[in-house]
């Protein structure tokens, strides 16, 4: 079983495929779960603090708006954690913790850069695009089980 | 700042969907309260949410797969059910994540075909269905967009 | 708070992963509001997005347009709204302005705009909600237009100290001094207002408090009215402008922060407060003045007898390096008099960028607050604006004006119980 980042990280498609295909999506919930579960200073919606922007230091300088650093305390240590990655280009309609265009091109980049397995695609538009699309996820999964 | 403890602590919260002609939201529900065993469930207009430990939460969610294996599609979630940090009564209006729900469901019979086609072939013809190129998307934004507007 | 709490529609990008979220609801709670979401479906998001014709890429901005849009046409219901997105993003300060003009000119709701950073705390926001809360809750307190009674307002403000004492529409007493110790002051000021009036405490009828110190001096006055230097300063500039009618756009250059108010009627309808830098603030013309060695009520006669200043290099983005180059200025040759009108132009450069870019200026700009009697200061904004800018006489009374006119509005009251 492979952890595998997905892009968008809050998409239901790819996080059901990735788990119906025997492997462990990584995406916004895990890290949001670890804050939500996390005991500290009561800071309510999902527990983010200054703190956090700070963290993000590790991943974009501090000229980089509070919110993509915010954002990349999150996805950092799980694109790190990362063993292959699923890419939906142009995630248009994915919002809240996909909601940033920038931090979204920071990272896919990072997804890029790393040397990992990596699918990238895009949404189906069709059914015929559906199955190309399903094929691509399945069989891309299926040689990480070689692999791994 | 006013300390903060956590509920549910080592729980996992995960949504289960459902766009299916057979199966509605309801059953699945029902059928996950048959079988919670204490677990928590809780029904929503698009299926159900279920909290409990990881393999409680897994047990329940493979026998909902297979009510309707295509068409039942399910995602981590951070908060636990009706949790008032993120619920829509209590924030006057839906978090940003339910849109994005929204637009994915909008996509999920593709899934499904895809699913169900993919799942009735051998590997040497999933591996040529995979080698199919998807066409670019070069004008993507707009176009595709409107043409989803027209299709819902 | 027994009445119910000011709808705020919360209009952000990047606040909840800069984890200042909690500040937002918290300074919103303080002040009898609550924030919410307005509630848009993705279709709605789809439709405002090429509705409005900006091609913003970040899916949260365009969640924004969508809920702005829903409040302008009326689907969504709200009595104030705040914009607001992550300091230094481009994308969204773009939306930000275009989304507070949209709102402006297309619905009466009071907006405030405003870019945080993981910095940014409850305190900070507190006097700009408790300005939409003020705007949506006394409306009918606001639209007052004549001082009845005998009145007193006091503006305790970061640098100096202000009291108006006013009786049937005329402004019979004034007291100032720079703050020190924030209730002694105001025994000071409240005492020379009372004794150029010939009058007792004890005749006031009612008295109105704004500024930093509102809450402090407010319950040592037992004031009636206790509020925040926005609304107020907005509602003493129109009425000693004379511009109660129709638009106007108020510039108040404090000790502390600036706020540029743009206002209809009376009321405001976006303002901004703030100034990054004490390098954009009165704080900057007083390090000047004490450099020049002249009085800070010199400084203003000074400046104007130089034609501007502007070649006269001048950084007073950061008030140490401003400081730095007013003596870089002086010992390259330059004239006191041109110094002196730099720093003006400085700090007028200074409020116009940062500031004025996030209301819409409309005529008459009237300038307020001790920074409006620096005729230097006064000019070189109007040259910014292309504009004659209005200082209204007693400018620098302006909070404690306006304090003491909104509080005859709570003569009747006492009359009644």
């Amino acid at each position: 079983m492979a952890k595998v980042f997905i892009y968008p990280a809050t998409s239901l498609i790819l996080s059901d495929l990735v788990a119906r295909f025997g492997h462990q999506p990584l995406g916004s919930a895990i890290s949001i779960r670890e804050h939500i579960q996390t005991p500290g200073f009561d800071s309510p919606p999902i527990q983010m603090t200054s703190e956090d922007p700070q963290k993000g230091l590790k991943w974009a300088a501090v000229e980089v708006p509070s919110g993509i650093r915010g954002r990349m305390s999150l996805y950092g240590p799980l694109v790190e954690e990362a063993e292959a990655a699923i890419i939906i280009d142009e995630p248009d309609l994915a919002f809240g913790c996909m909601g940033c265009a920038r931090t979204n091109e920071l990272l896919a980049f990072m997804l890029r850069e790393k040397d990992m397995p990596r699918l990238e695609l895009r949404y189906p538009a069709s059914k015929e695009e559906g199955v190309t699309f399903v094929a691509q996820i399945k069989e891309f999964l299926k040689n990480l089980e070689v692999q791994q | 700042m006013k300390p903060y403890v956590p509920q549910y602590v080592g729980t996992v919260t995960k949504y289960v969907f459902v766009d299916s002609p057979d199966t509605t939201p309801q059953d699945i529900a029902t059928a996950a309260y048959e079988i919670a065993q204490g677990v928590m469930i809780k029904e929503t207009c698009f299926g159900c949410q279920i909290t409990g430990s990881p393999e409680d939460v897994e047990r329940i969610i493979s026998h909902l797969r297979k009510l309707d294996p295509y068409r039942i599609y399910v995602k981590d979630r951070g908060f636990p059910p009706g949790d008032a940090r993120r619920c829509r009564a209590d924030l006057g209006g839906a978090r940003p994540g339910y849109l994005g729900h929204e637009y994915e469901m909008g996509l999920v019979r593709y899934i499904a075909y895809g699913l169900q086609e993919t799942d009735r072939m051998t590997p040497d013809e999933l591996r040529a269905a995979a080698g199919q190129e998807m066409p670019t998307p070069d004008a993507l934004d707009i176009d595709i967009l409107e043409s989803l507007m027209r299709e819902e | 708070m027994s009445e119910q709490p000011v709808r705020i529609a919360q209009i952000t990008c990047g606040a909840e992963y800069s984890g200042i979220q909690n500040e937002i609801t918290t300074a919103a709670e303080t002040v009898g509001g609550k924030m919410f979401y307005p509630d848009v479906a993705l279709k709605d998001v789809k439709r405002a997005y090429k509705d409005f014709g900006l091609p913003v890429k970040s899916p949260d901005l365009k969640l924004a347009i969508a809920r702005a849009q829903a409040i302008v046409e009326g689907r969504i219901e709200a009595d104030g709204i705040f914009i607001a997105s992550c300091f230094r993003c481009a994308e969204a300060a773009i939306v930000r302005n275009e989304l507070r003009r949209y709102i402006v000119e297309n619905s009466r709701i009071p907006v405030v705009s405003y870019s945080f950073n993981e910095r940014t705390g409850s305190s900070t926001l507190l006097t700009r909600l408790e300005a939409l809360t003020t705007i949506a809750r006394r409306r009918s307190l606001m639209a007052r237009e004549v001082q009845v009674g005998t009145t007193m307002g006091v503006d305790s403000g970061s640098s100096t100290t202000k009291c108006i004492i006013m009786q049937d529409n005329e402004i019979i007493g004034t007291g100032w001094r720079p703050t020190t110790e924030v209730l002694k002051s105001a025994d000071e000021v409240v005492a020379l207002a009372l004794e150029e009036a010939g009058l007792k405490i004890s005749d006031i009828d009612a008295i109105g408090t704004t500024g930093y110190g509102r809450f402090l001096i407010g319950k040592h006055l037992n004031a009636d009215l206790v509020q925040e230097e926005l609304t107020v300063n907005s509602k003493g500039a129109v009425y000693l402008a004379d511009a109660q009618k129709g638009f106007a756009t108020v510039i108040d250059i404090g000790g502390m922060d600036n706020k540029a108010i743009s206002v209809n009627d009376g009321i405001p309808g976006s303002f901004t407060m703030g100034g990054i830098c004490a390098g954009a603030s009165g704080r900057f013309l007083e390090m000047t003045a004490k450099r020049l060695d002249v009085d800070i009520t010199e400084l203003g006669a000074l400046s104007m007898k130089s034609e501007g200043g502007e070649d006269v290099p001048m950084n007073s983005y950061c008030i140490v390096f401003g400081t730095q180059s007013l003596v870089n200025a002086l010992a390259a040759g330059y004239k006191r008099e041109d110094v002196a009108a730099a720093a003006c132009h400085s700090v007028a450069q200074q409020v116009y960028e940062q500031q004025l870019q996030e209301v819409d200026i409309k005529e008459p700009v009237i300038m307020v607050g001790g920074s409006s009697l620096i005729q230097g200061l006064v000019r070189a904004m109007g040259r910014m604006l292309n504009t004659e800018v209005v200082v209204p006489h007693h400018s620098q009374y302006i909070g404690a004006t306006g304090g003491a006119l909104l509080a005859s509005g709570f003569i009747d009251k006492k009359k009644e119980a």
